[in-house]
């Protein structure tokens, strides 16, 4: 028994001066990292890295998020669920976005150079696996899985909204199912593939789970802050605070999951310190880096943590607009720690890094009015719907 | 059993709608009431217009305090108390100091808050509330909502609130009374029968704790690593025919780094191939003066004169100014105080090596200072 | 029941058939006021018989000194550790199942939490008889403690073992506060009804009064919140603590970073098997099977083919790495645990853990009683092997071959394996007869038709 209308089947799209925004972003980023391929191609390679891992945080975490609903059959997020597969579309951008990098692996990665490979016998080891022709089917493998996955779950979901039948809801259970090994292992080849083999000597069994956890976190906290954009400029329909409790305690719970897998990983090394292991930590504490450090804890744990502890504050609209947007900035901070130091010694940080943030928000607010202007923000059809707009917790 | 006063008046509802209708318009009208529901309804604070709780606080507090004990106890043990270096690593580590900090945190947190919440906000252990043992109780515990309203309530009236609760649509509506003696909302933690339980478990566990660690771990087979079969000093032995345990070393056993004296029993060959190693200097003789004070002064004097308490007994020590002292080479005096000499024993044990050569300088600056000529004042 | 086309606009009844609140409270509380049947009692002498043997083989190796056990150089850590991490492990399932699921507002939860966490409990008890065996002198725990001596000596805070005993001993008090909490309103009600003098006075003074007032239930529910946002990192520190003791060293095969959420969810993996065997058993012997229905077993399943694939995740990860790192010495550990001497522990491990479990993808498999139960028995066996895999593969044939050994278990090891299962069994079923092992106030609180409506 319904007490909320469900919406009908009708688009809404983004507001002209927003789109306009975007387009303005995303120009000026393209401009930037225009400007720094051409001053300082390595350095521009190494921040198109940290820009294609936090996209495909975004996209393939959106997946992710889309899949976790289908799978626990949960209808809080329903209402929502439209917008989080609006946000997967950035999934097909991510091989335009890797794209000059295959052109500049040997600026990024020294297995890349045969010379050095030869002198020396660990890398020698891994050339099964570490060697461009793989490196790059890998990467056209990753992004056309998922492609294929964003495609089978958004054509069912759109599907469902003109037929409204409920075998497709069984059958997006299904396909998440499946997804889920899938993306373990896509979103592990990413990481290990971009992030841990800029630094070939080193290893670390848990660094997909890391990325992992930097994914959900980045994903919700995106979800989170579109929704409550949107929401307080009436595009959705009414939703109560028990709604956006959920997206509130899930970016807690990713503050709190990736706090802990970081400590992991950084205590074991620590405590046994092997030296074949700890360089890859003294990187990051030497030549200004003890900042960027020291500053990721606060800004990527201890703030949102206390920010989101309290119950009240989970469902507090502009509490969770400021945390979400907080952490997507935090996620940067923490790709950029994990990736740069393979850069150079000391901390690098100019106009050039400015890049990073202008081309994802520029592409998130594009994609997002693309995708609006098409297709509706509520998936009217779903059974689940109505449930959802009256959840309580 | 005579009743006492009337504690209040109660109503039973069917329905959770009912009690939630019931509980909103009470709570317009009193303020000393209260619902009773076998298990919790959702809006059931919104009606009754409470306060959140505020639960939350304590165990924020609770939580800190855990944090800071832990920390503050590693922090003082690695860095005062006891501090060791452990795998290479400094004295304050605090990664390491992470997983206990977090786990004294959770338990503080978690374990006061739910005791203060008990004693604090219910006021429990408490069995003598006039609520128990009624039929109200039974019905509320099992399968029906219940709202009640003390008659300690300013605007309590009996007949009033009868009709209010009938209005309400109650399906039972009663009249409970304070047992007999009141006071039963305190909380019972000073009854005597309470304390005296709670004397009787102190004492056990204090005799069970003395017993243990003071007669327990002494007996089998928990004294076996205790009470080992080696050796140790002080231990006597049936090995040995003397009983002792503790053996003295085998004859002509020589510590390391320690040549024996070459010269035993030969005088002339210590005087000749002996020199003194050590330099006349202030220190050195500062020293030497201060043993031969201890050592020597006793029988030959504090000038070395032989004019000391013992001289006039047979036999009696003798001047070390006599010419036959005063040619012999230094070797010769460090023989004597090593190895005795007559009635002297030997000093060998008592002044070590260094400090008899010492002696021997300062015995020089006697002899010196005793046939003192001319030329030694210029 | 037709199961083709799933109704996603009505949701699923958490218990089947509307019953009120008097017949779910007569139900649950039924065993309690009935003499044990003659299967309990039977059940009962096998445990106690299996609790009894482990005893003694405590006593002598209590009394005579722990070279009975089989461990020695090189492998100093055998079935008492397996046997404490795979017990742990066991007790985290109940936490998951009462703090997770309730913070992820899983109202399913209900008919099966108050039973997860009583395992907890005595899974935790079970665990800790082990940690303090192995010590030798387990008469003097408080040696583990930091208390101010005579001897001016003080305990290594950096140690993982010295963590150790911090988180198990948290673990316990907490789960111990959780459960005891969960239970006051249930004595409370037991109570009520009861008629027995004896047992009314039990259960008031364990209820401590408790009255069913409202103005108590609110503060009582922002606690049971609390407890349950605490318990949940809180089960996640215990085992990647536990874990600790394995990964912080230099030994091949344990100093990798993935052991701590690998632990986690081997953990609730092995645990959830175990809840689930427990319960498909005491769910038709006391007729609850209204209140702990088919749907929830398949959750179950479904939990634990997502914890599995998390353990089989890990083991590929384990092995690549292996491969990637170009470190010999790690090479050689998984290729000793395939190829080596107790290549049949590791494909038993591999088979019970990754293999079998796969099963669940089909529904009817998961639908299916016999066919979740032998999965989860499977699951067990499996889970224990990891843990002993782990342990002796590592320490057996580690740097130095000079150093290499057997490790051969003695009948007093596998007498206080047996004699731990014993223990958990004879606990599980005093529990069984003298609680309620679903929880009745909150069953009551999710039938259809007890919130009020929302206007």
């Amino acid at each position: 028994m319904s007490t909320t209308a469900i919406p009908e089947n009708v688009k809404r799209p983004m507001p002209p001066s927003v789109v306009h925004l975007g387009w303005f972003l995303l120009a000026g980023g393209l401009i930037v990292f225009l400007g720094a391929y051409v001053t300082d191609a390595r350095r521009a390679a190494f921040d198109n890295v940290i820009l294609l891992l936090f996209l495909a945080s975004l996209a393939a975490g959106s997946l992710f998020l889309v899949a976790l609903e289908h799978l626990a059959g949960a209808v809080w997020s329903t209402p929502m669920r439209r917008l989080i597969e609006f946000l997967a579309g950035l999934t097909p951008l991510l091989p335009l976005v890797g794209l000059p990098l295959l052109f500049h692996l040997h600026d990024l990665f020294h297995w890349t150079h045969a010379e050095v490979v030869a002198g020396d016998q660990i890398l020698q080891g891994k050339t099964a696996y570490l060697n461009v022709p793989f490196f790059v089917l890998r990467f056209f493998a990753v992004c056309l899985t998922w492609l294929l996955f964003f495609w089978l779950f958004t054509r069912n979901s759109l599907k469902q909204d003109r037929t409204g039948d409920q075998k497709l809801t069984t059958r997006n259970a299904r396909l998440a199912a499946a997804f889920l090994p899938v993306f373990a292992i896509t979103l592990t080849v990413t990481a290990v593939d971009w992030g841990m083999s800029l630094e070939p000597h080193w290893f670390s069994t848990i660094f997909g789970v890391y990325y992992f956890a930097g994914t959900a976190l980045a994903a919700v906290a995106l979800a989170t802050l579109v929704v409550v954009y949107l929401l307080d400029a009436g595009y959705l329909p009414p939703l109560r605070g028990d709604n956006l409790y959920s997206l509130g305690a899930l970016m807690f719970a990713f503050v709190n999951f990736w706090a802990y897998i970081a400590f992991s990983q950084f205590l074991l090394l620590w405590y046994a310190n092997l030296p074949e292991e700890t360089f890859w930590f003294m990187h990051r504490w030497e030549h200004g880096w003890q900042v960027v450090s020291i500053s990721l804890i606060v800004v990527h744990f201890a703030v949102p943590y206390f920010a989101l502890l309290p119950q009240e504050a989970k469902m507090d609209r502009k509490r969770l607009k400021i945390m979400a947007i907080w952490i997507l900035a935090a996620r940067l901070v923490d790709l950029y720690w994990l990736i740069m130091p393979s850069f150079g010694d000391s901390v690098t940080l100019g106009w050039q890094e400015l890049g990073i943030p202008l081309v994802a928000t520029g592409l998130v607010i594009v994609v997002l009015a693309w995708k609006m202007q098409r297709h509706n923000l509520v998936p009217v059809g779903d059974p689940k719907l109505s449930r959802g707009l009256d959840f309580r917790l | 059993m005579t009743k006492g006063p009337l504690y209040a008046i109660t109503a039973l509802f069917d329905t959770p709608d009912a009690v939630m209708h019931a509980a909103g318009e009470t709570a317009k009208v009193f303020t000393h009431y209260d619902v009773n529901t076998p298990y919790p309804l959702h809006g059931m604070d919104h009606a009754m217009r409470l306060r959140p709780s505020r639960m939350g606080f304590f165990a924020l507090a609770f939580g800190l305090l855990g944090t800071v004990s832990a920390v503050g106890l590693m922090t003082w043990v690695t860095l005062v108390e006891y501090p060791m270096v452990i795998g290479g690593k400094p004295f304050w580590s605090w990664p390491a100091f992470v997983p206990i900090a977090f786990e004294l945190t959770v338990l503080l947190a978690s374990v006061l808050s739910v005791v203060a919440m008990i004693v604090i906000y219910f006021k429990f252990p408490n069995n003598r509330h006039p609520l128990h043992d009624t039929m109200y109780m039974r019905r509320v515990s099992s399968d029906m909502f219940g709202v009640y309203v003390k008659a300690e309530d300013p605007a309590f009236d009996e007949q009033k609130v009868r009709g209010h609760f009938a209005r309400l649509g109650a399906t039972q509506i009663d009249a409970v009374y304070f047992i007999v003696p009141e006071e039963t909302e305190r909380p019972k933690i000073f009854e005597p029968k309470f304390l005296g339980v709670l004397a009787v478990t102190a004492i056990v566990a204090m005799g069970a704790t003395y017993v243990t660690y003071n007669k327990l771990l002494y007996m089998v087979p928990f004294n076996w690593m205790s009470d080992q079969a080696k050796l140790k000093a002080q231990k006597p032995s049936d090995l040995f025919g003397n009983g002792i345990g503790m053996r003295p070393p085998v004859e002509g056993t020589v510590a390391r780094g320690f040549l024996p004296y070459p010269f035993k029993g030969k005088p002339d060959d210590a005087g000749k191939y002996l020199l003194n190693p050590l330099l006349p200097t202030a220190a050195v003789l500062e020293r030497g003066k201060s043993k031969f004070l201890t050592y020597c002064s006793p029988c030959h004097g504090n000038f070395g004169s032989g004019d000391s308490r013992l001289a006039g007994q047979f036999p009696s020590p003798p001047t070390l100014h006599s010419d036959k002292v005063r040619n012999w080479p230094d070797g010769n005096l460090y023989h004597v105080i090593t190895e005795g000499q007559n009635v002297m024993p030997s000093y060998a044990t008592q002044i070590s090596r260094e400090d008899r050569w010492a002696i021997v300088h300062y015995v020089r600056v006697l002899e010196r200072a005793h046939n003192a000529k001319e030329s030694d004042l210029r | 029941m037709n199961t083709t086309t799933a109704d996603y606009t009505r949701e699923v009844p958490v218990v089947v058939g509307r019953p009120n609140a008097s017949e779910i409270e007569a139900v649950i509380a039924a065993p309690l006021d009935q003499f044990p049947p003659r299967g309990w009692w039977i059940a009962f002498s096998v445990t106690l018989s299996m609790l009894t043997l482990g005893a003694c083989c405590i006593g002598v190796s209590v009394y005579k000194g722990l070279g009975v056990w089989g461990v020695n150089q090189p492998v100093g850590w055998g079935f008492d550790i397996v046997n404490f991490v795979f017990w742990i492990g066991i007790g985290h399932a109940g936490t998951l199942i009462s703090a997770i699921l309730f913070l992820m507002r899983q109202r399913w939860r209900t008919g099966i939490a108050r039973f997860a966490e009583a395992m907890t409990i005595f899974a935790v008890i079970c665990a800790g008889i082990f940690p303090l065996l192995h010590t030798g002198r387990p008469w003097l725990p408080l040696y583990l403690t930091p208390y101010p001596n005579q001897h001016g000596l003080w305990i290594n805070f950096t140690s993982p073992l010295v963590w150790d005993v911090f988180a198990v001993s948290t673990y316990f008090t907490v789960s111990l506060v959780f459960w005891y909490l969960g239970l006051i309103p249930d004595l409370a009600t037991l109570r009520d009804r009861t008629t027995s003098k004896v047992k009314k006075t039990l259960y008031a003074a364990f209820s401590l009064g408790w009255r069913h007032s409202h103005r108590h239930w609110h503060h009582y529910e922002r606690a049971y919140l609390i407890l349950a946002g605490f318990a949940t990192p809180l089960v996640l520190s215990v085992h990647t603590i536990v874990s600790f003791d394995f990964a912080v060293s230099v030994i091949p095969g344990w100093h990798t970073t993935i052991f701590p959420p690998y632990f986690v969810a081997g953990a609730v993996f092995s645990g959830f098997a175990m809840v689930q065997n427990v319960l498909v058993v005491v769910r038709r012997i006391f007729n609850l099977t209204h209140i702990i229905t088919l749907d929830h077993l398949e959750k179950m399943n479904k939990v634990m083919i997502l914890t599995g694939s998390m353990v089989g995740y890990a083991y590929g990860m384990e092995f690549f790495m292996a491969w990637y790192s170009g470190n010999q010495f790690e090479q050689f550990v998984f290729l000793n645990r395939a190829l080596g001497p107790y290549a049949w522990a590791y494909w038993t491990m591999v088979s019970c853990n990754v293999i079998f479990p796969q099963l669940f993808w089909i529904k009817k498999v998961r639908r299916s009683i016999p066919m979740m139960f032998a999965i989860g028995i499977l699951v067990n066996v499996g889970m224990w092997f990891e843990r002993f895999v782990i342990v002796v593969t590592s320490l057996h044939r580690d740097f130095l071959p000079s150093s290499w050994g057997m490790y051969v278990p003695t009948f007093y090891d596998v007498g206080i394996l047996v004699g731990s299962f014993g223990l958990f069994f004879t606990l599980i079923l005093i529990f069984i007869r003298t609680l309620p092992v679903v929880s009745i106030s909150e069953v009551k609180a999710v039938v259809e038709g007890a919130q009020p409506h929302h206007d």
